[in-house]
C-alpha cells in the first residue's frame, strides 16, 4: 500500500499521522506505539529550535539514527512521518 | 585546563567538508564552538541526543545524521559529552 515494504534490508515499519497517531505499522515495528511518541519527541525536540545557522537557510529532510547493527530513518512525506527500521552492515573500509 | 579539548576542535574543524563543530556537555551547556555552528543551539543538540539513547535504552548511544538539502549534522553522545559536526559540500 505504501511501497515502504520495498526499501532494501528494511526490518520494520511505521508510519505516524502529524500528532504522532499510528496510521500503518510492519515487522519489527509493528504497533510500536511507544517508539512512535519516542519520535515525535525527538521531533519536537529539533523543531523548536533552529539547528542550523541562521544565514544558511537550510533546514533538516531526513534523520538517521543509527546504532552497531541498524538504524532507524525518520523522514516526513506527504503529511505523514515515515519511520523504517534498516540493517545496518558496515562495510570495510577500502585499504589502498 | 581546556585546551585539548580547543585543539581537539580546532582539527574537526579543519577537516574536509566540515563547516562547524559544537561539543556539549549533558546539561546542553557549550563548551566550545567553531565555524558556523551557533553555541546557542547546545541545548537543543544535548536534549536530541538524550531523547535518541530513549529509542533502545539498553544499547551504547547511536550517532544521529540530520540530513538537510545542502548540509549535514552529525550528533553522538559521549561520557556525558555531546559532539555535533556540521558537513557542508561547498567547504570540502
Amino acid at each position: 500500500m505504501h511501497g515502504i515494504g520495498r526499501i532494501p534490508d528494511e526490518v520494520g515499519h511505521l508510519i505516524l499521522s502529524e500528532d504522532g497517531a499510528v496510521i500503518a505499522s510492519g515487522g519489527e515495528l509493528e504497533n510500536a506505539e511507544q517508539m512512535g511518541g519516542t519520535v515525535m519527541g525527538i521531533l519536537t525536540c529539533i523543531t523548536k529550535a533552529q539547528l542550523w545557522p541562521a544565514d544558511s537557510g537550510d533546514a533538516f529532510k531526513k534523520i538517521s539514527i543509527t546504532y552497531s547493527d541498524h538504524s532507524y530513518v525518520i523522514c516526513l512525506s506527504n503529511k505523514n512521518i515515515h519511520i523504517v527500521k534498516r540493517k545496518f552492515i558496515p562495510h570495510e573500509p577500502v585499504k589502498v | 585546563m581546556e585546551k585539548p579539548l580547543d585543539k581537539c576542535l580546532d582539527e574537526i574543524s579543519h577537516s574536509a567538508g566540515v563547516s562547524g563543530v559544537l561539543c556539549a556537555d549533558s546539561q546542553g551547556l557549550c563548551l566550545g564552538v567553531r565555524g558556523k555552528a551557533s553555541a546557542s543551539s547546545s541545548g537543543t543538540i544535548a536534549a536530541l541526543a538524550e531523547r535518541a539513547a530513549m529509542l533502545e535504552p539498553g544499547s551504547q548511544d547511536p550517532l544521529i545524521l540530520l540530513e538537510g538539502d545542502n548540509s549535514q549534522c552529525l550528533v553522538h553522545h559521549n561520557n556525558s559529552i555531546t559532539l555535533a559536526v556540521y558537513k557542508s559540500p561547498e567547504t570540502s
